[in-house]
């Protein structure tokens, strides 16, 4: 998914930089991999930048003109194929005299391609887009008009597309659609052309919704739209009266609870194509020699972290020997006289301590491989290998659906380098995880449970084994959206010092699932609170017997122990939401914190 | 034009499959049943979708999320279901000018929105509805209809023969909303063929579009079937082995016979049997020599190996065991104190119930969600919620 942009400023007192600025930031949830725009004045000047539309709009303050009255934008989310500098939006001609954003697929881009190559057009990109302002540029040269030359290359093209055009030396922008979005924003101070209407809302709305095979010329003294053969079209034009901000929400309160709810379907694309029940197999598309993989470290920071430290006991359970570390604390030493496979875990793929701790690793000679949500990111494209976690873009602050996606993504590394052969049973416990997590969002009593602890004066979790990291994860998730203090233990450190912190005011939150030597132990770590009067939430599936010593019960669905550790983090997800939310905290945007840290 | 979804209420006749999520939810063929009705929105040129929720929204705000193909989607809450009218009422504020109504839960042709639209357009009544010369008129509400006309409204039972079937496919003027709000019934309920009843009254003539095309509503479990084979009818579904995803795995062993659906992630195993009328929802899986014969089996379900499944609807993540066998229909069907005779079904089996292994499912039983069956029993009539059937 993609999110363009267009403006042409009215009044005189031209700002389309902000405008554009303003509203590729408002598209983001459309993805945000890379963000570009074109200002069209004597001559056009177009800026790019991989990752987020932040990085655009620094590069934007430093060096460009703000005082330009027509421009295009671009925002992406590429899911697949490379994204680089030459890839992303917007693409021009061979002269640079037309710019062009597209929102789309061009399906017949190869047969233009080479027919424009042979026609001696040079090209910069791998994408579809580009065949469309060559095809501008070819018709221009033969003398046709814009409009002509646009319509034209329009006309060629086979697919779905938005598509937006400025000219060198222009002020109009041209614009059409056929199966993807563009809305036209009515202002007072100009017009607007946009994949969404909560680009341009801040500046109007009253917004003309384009229909497919519909044209449309915006100048400063018009806007014209008229159907494939020319002929005008009077549109209606409508007043927005709902809130934008709600519009990528879904209906839900806020994006975190709407992420909560996308675990089920991002966990079926982080699987899908990767398992084979039948033969047993797990298979990634990774160009990574296994046999000579000896040790593994892991380097991450945050939510991520969490993921590696289980990731490294699932890799050490297929017997490779693996090794987590926060990657802020990971330096030359670690690496000495070792040569591991360095994996990378971060969303965003732009976490700034993550990627030095993986150029440290990269400088040492380590292979190295990224772990990320983030097509194109800086760690996907600088490390040696990536594997996506495919959650799709989060936009809460606090990490969730992509936590989950790590830990699957992460248990299917262990089980394809451990040669990828799989008890089928393993792969079938693998492809119920979505319906599992999806019969954990169907309980409400995570809610409930939330409703009788808010206010406590701290919260601790604990867990064993694959539930320790979880424990972690289960306490940093209430810290970052409720502010209150919770901290995260292993089961059996508990008596080991944190005890004396244990009051009847600070509930326990116990991880404890299958009946296993583990779970028999953390039911007696358990006991240990429960003796000294601390309520005691239980998260199980039943199987050891600790809800006769908790006053709350999440149950979870039967599973492979490690899988049981991911079911048990939606319960804490749910649970901790329910908190800030009962304590009327900005869930989305906590204080302090931003979505991805590209500082060390 | 925008349209108004109705998608807020339960749909209680077709429990026990609606206990996690709304009957809009349910399984058409291989896809959700609201899924058919936005396709056919948007293919009549829909752009700009208001879905009312009640009844379980976020499933089904997360199922479809902000955009469905290239048509934006909005939410509007209606938090208690006080009929089809009030659930209209909740979306006031965010239409304007005319706009299409249909209900989340009836899959109607494309075509027939279209010329709803179409009539509406030239129309100087307040509202135009479709009608279809249906004899199911008696099971829903019956119009009569004359010089394009509606002269009559009727609620079924007994509505007189000649009268149409109200396909639920509407163009309103906003002026429907204060025929919405005078048409309260003694109950509080607001019905939309209530507010007509009172613009009939109070405006004038409203048009009636008689026409034609795929009209299709499952009013107990175990129409789904009946569903199934009509939208197979109406090639609406992608059948197999032509249309088969990538992701989905058959074995080359296994058979396909006559219609079968397919769908993402899906796993058939080797030897299996499948077919016809046969949909296998997103990552559902059969597994060696199975036989599945005219049966929807939903998303994540998982039919053990040699297992026989006839005549039958299969919720989402349900278990069934090795050589559990559900044999078919008829059988006579108990929903409360109603009996259904000689219904052609086998079972109804809702989200997540788990059988083991050599569980054997006498002909028109219902199995409520969360039911766990031990190895060996027989389960017949209706197995409440979350019961566990043992020995």
């Amino acid at each position: 998914m993609c999110g363009i942009v267009g403006y042409v400023d009215r009044t005189g007192n031209p700002a389309a930089l902000d405008v554009l600025d303003t509203g590729l930031t408002s598209l983001e949830y459309r993805g945000y991999d890379s963000a570009g725009v074109a200002l069209a004045d004597e001559e056009l000047t177009i800026v790019k930048r991989e990752g987020k539309v932040e990085a655009l709009t620094q590069a934007l303050d430093e060096e460009h003109p703000d005082d330009v009255a027509v421009g295009i934008g671009h925002t992406r989310w590429s899911t697949h194929g490379p994204p680089s500098d030459a890839n992303a939006h917007p693409h021009t001609d061979c002269s640079g005299s037309v710019a062009v954003v597209h929102n789309g697929i061009i399906e017949n881009y190869d047969t233009l391609k080479a027919e424009l190559l042979e026609r001696g057009h040079a090209f910069e990109s791998e994408t579809d887009t580009e065949v469309i302002p060559h095809l501008i540029e070819d018709a221009l040269e033969r003398g046709c008009s814009r409009e002509t030359a646009f319509r034209g290359a329009i006309e060629r093209l086979e697919g779905s597309y938005a598509v937006v055009a400025v000219f060198e030396g222009g002020d109009e922008l041209l614009a059409t659609r056929q199966d993807s979005p563009l809305v036209l924003g009515i202002g007072d101070d100009g017009y607007y052309l946009a994949s969404d209407v909560p680009a341009f809302i801040e500046y109007t709305d009253r917004v003309s919704y384009l229909d497919d095979g519909e044209f449309v010329r915006v100048t400063p003294e018009a806007v014209t739209v008229s159907d494939a053969s020319g002929a005008e079209i009077e549109k209606p034009v409508s007043t927005i009266d709902w809130d934008p901000e709600d519009a990528g929400k879904s209906g839900y309160e806020h994006y975190m609870l709407k992420e909560i709810h996308e675990q089920p379907r991002a966990l079926r694309k982080c699987l899908r194509g990767r398992v084979d029940e039948i033969d047993g197999r797990v298979s990634l598309d990774l160009d990574l020699d296994r046999e000579s993989v000896e040790r593994i470290h892991l380097v991450a920071c945050g939510t991520s972290y969490h993921a590696a430290l289980y990731g490294a006991q699932l890799l050490r359970a297929q017997g490779i020997p693996a090794q987590t570390f926060l990657a802020n604390e990971y330096d030359e030493s670690a690496l000495a006289g070792e040569k591991p496979l360095v994996i990378g875990v971060t969303q965003s793929g732009e976490t700034a301590d993550t990627l030095g701790a993986l150029r440290t690793a990269q400088s040492a000679g380590a292979e190295t491989l990224a772990v990320t949500n983030t097509v194109g990111s800086s760690a996907a494209r600088e490390c040696d290998h990536a594997l996506f976690v495919r959650a799709g873009p989060e936009i809460g602050v606090a990490a969730t659906k992509t936590f989950a996606s790590q830990q699957t993504a992460l248990h299917l590394l262990a089980l394809w380098l451990a040669g990828g052969d799989v008890d089928p049973d393993r792969i079938a416990a693998l492809r119920a995880i979505p319906e599992q997590v999806q019969s954990i969002l169907d309980d409400d009593s995570a809610r409930e449970v939330a409703a009788e602890l808010t206010g406590s004066s701290a919260y601790f979790f604990i867990g064993r084994g694959p539930h320790r990291p979880v424990a972690l994860e289960g306490a940093l998730k209430l810290k970052e959206i409720s502010y209150e203090h919770a901290e995260g233990f292993a089961a059996g450190e508990l008596k080991h010092g944190p005890l004396a912190l244990i009051t009847p005011e600070t509930p326990i939150v116990a991880m404890v699932t299958g009946n296993d030597e583990r779970a028999r132990k953390t039911v007696g770590n358990v006991k240990e609170v429960q003796a000294r009067g601390a309520p005691v939430v239980a998260v199980t599936d039943g199987k050891a017997n600790v809800e006769q010593y908790a006053q709350h019960v999440l149950s979870v669905p039967e599973t492979d122990p490690e899988i049981a550790a991911l079911l048990a983090n939606v319960q804490l997800q749910v649970l901790a939401y329910w908190i800030a939310h009962d304590l009327g905290r900005p869930i989305d945007k906590p204080r302090n914190l931003a979505k991805s840290v590209t500082v060390e | 034009m925008s349209a108004v979804v109705l998608a807020a209420g339960e749909g209680e006749r077709l429990r026990p499959l609606t206990h996690n999520r709304p009957k809009p939810l349910l399984p058409a063929g291989n896809r959700p049943i609201i899924d058919h009705v936005l396709d056919s929105l948007i293919d009549a040129g829909i752009e700009e979708i208001h879905i009312v929720v009640g009844y379980k929204n976020t499933r089904v705000q997360v199922d479809l999320l902000p955009t469905y193909r290239s048509a934006s989607i909005n939410y509007v809450q209606q938090k208690t279901q006080l009929g089809s009218g009030h659930a209209l009422l909740q979306a006031e504020d965010v239409v304007e000018g005319p706009f299409v109504v249909v209900n989340g839960d009836q899959i109607v042709a494309s075509e027939i929105v279209t010329e709803v639209v179409g009539a509406h357009d030239d129309a100087d009544a307040p509202a135009t509805l479709a009608v279809l010369d249906d004899s199911r008129a008696q099971a829903y509400d019956g119009v009569d209809v004359e010089d394009g006309r509606i002269v009559d409204v009727a609620v079924g039972p007994d509505i007189p023969a000649d009268y149409g079937l109200n396909a639920g496919v509407y163009v309103f003027e906003p002026s429907v909303f204060d025929a919405i709000r005078a048409a309260s019934s003694g109950d509080g309920t607001r019905t939309l063929p209530g507010a007509i009843e009172t613009m009939l009254d109070r405006e004038g003539p409203i048009r009636a579009v008689e026409t034609e095309g795929i009209w299709v509503d499952a009013n107990y479990p175990w129409d789904l079937l009946v569903v199934a084979h009509q939208l197979f009818d109406h090639d609406a579904l992608p059948e197999a082995p032509d249309e088969i995803p990538e992701s989905a795995t058959v074995h080359e062993s296994a058979t396909l016979r006559g219609a079968v659906a397919i769908d993402e992630d899906a796993v058939v195993g080797p030897g299996a049997v499948l077919g016809p009328n046969v949909c296998l929802g997103e990552n559902a899986t059969v597994e060696a020599n199975a036989v599945v014969d005219n049966s929807v089996v939903d998303s994540d379900a998982r039919v053990g190996p040699n297992a026989t499944l006839v005549d039958s609807v299969i919720g989402q993540g349900v278990r069934i065991g090795a050589g559990a066998t559900i044999a078919g229909g008829p059988g006579d069907v108990r929903v409360g104190t109603r009996v259904f005779e000689d219904e052609s079904l086998g079972a109804v089996i809702a989200d997540r119930a788990d059988l083991c292994g050599d569980v054997s499912v006498a002909p028109g039983t219902l199995v409520g969600p969360d039911v766990t069956a031990a190895t060996g029993v027989t389960l017949d009539g209706s197995i409440d919620p979350g019961q566990e059937v043992v020995r």
